[in-house]
């Protein structure tokens, strides 16, 4: 009985790596694009930030600018209310009490209520 | 703690009490936010000098500032009604225009820079005040006066091929 023997010219050799095609472009390619995407966008988000704190800067100084003109009126009615507080507690009282030990101005925690409503 | 029971109620109660007559009267301002927004830039640029007085006169008033300080409050409603009163007799028609703008637009001001270059144009052609936003970086062009605003959702303030009245 013949022996099993290589066929002449030895085997084939045998395909151990995979035979798959690489797709897409080079790794390299993808990265310089995210590189250039990733620029463009963040020199688009400078340019908002930088936009967005000239227009709070505009914001505070518009509000700047109005600030004196409220306080004033605010102050006005402040004013207004305590000096009628005062004349009616000295209507009821008799003399000007004076609640606390300093001169300065404080803005009322309480309010009086009045017995009828006024109507405005 | 404490005894006595707080009361509330629920109506508004009023003071109608006037400031006594020693004190010079003062009509007050009025106007709701959208207008005074429109016209702080203005109010700033002729006020300024009465509103650095008054806030510095409060500061030195050491807590006696309501009291203290109503002259040169007075001068600063004044001149803030000043300023509005000129607007509404010279820029009416493009004052409004602008503070509706910002009333419809949730008082943004980048969203309303056309209205806004309009009613500048006229104010400062009239009345000579010009809208300037101090400690702005000076190699760049202000903000209220760029072509392209990047946060409107208005296609542009102004547009190139539009003559600018």
């Amino acid at each position: 009985m013949a022996q099993d023997l290589p066929p002449v010219g030895g085997y084939e050799p045998i395909q151990y790596k995979r035979n798959l095609p690489a797709r897409g472009f080079r790794p390299s390619y993808y990265l310089a694009a995210m590189g250039i995407i990733m620029t463009y966008g963040l020199y688009r988000t400078g340019q908002g930030n930088r936009e967005q704190n000239e227009l709070a800067r505009e914001k505070m100084w518009s509000r700047i600018h109005l600030i004196p003109m409220l306080q004033a009126e605010e102050d006005r009615d402040l004013v207004r209310r305590h000096w009628a507080d005062k004349a009616r507690e000295k209507e009821l009282m008799g003399a000007e009490l004076k609640v606390y030990h300093s001169d300065r101005f404080v803005r009322p925690t309480y309010s009086i209520s009045p017995s009828s409503v006024t109507k405005e | 703690m404490s005894t006595r029971q707080p009361r509330f109620n629920q109506q508004v109660l009023l003071d109608t009490t006037p400031l006594p007559d020693s004190v010079p009267k003062v009509t007050e301002i009025g106007a709701s936010s959208a207008p005074l927004l429109s016209a702080s830039f203005f109010i700033g640029a002729r006020c300024g000098p009465y509103n650095d007085d008054y806030m510095k006169c409060k500061e030195d008033a050491h807590g006696r500032g309501e009291i203290d300080c109503m002259k040169e409050g007075r001068k600063v409603t004044r001149c803030a009604a000043s300023v509005l009163d000129d607007i509404n007799k010279n820029c009416l028609e493009e004052f409004r225009k602008h503070w509706q703008c910002l009333e419809n637009n949730n008082q943004q001001l980048w969203h309303c820079r056309r209205p806004e270059q309009l009613l500048n144009k006229c104010v400062f052609d009239k009345l000579g005040l010009e809208k300037k936003i101090p400690g702005a970086p000076e190699n760049e062009t202000p903000v209220h006066l760029r072509k392209r605003q990047i946060f409107s959702h208005n296609f542009s303030s102004i547009r190139e091929d539009e003559p600018q009245t």
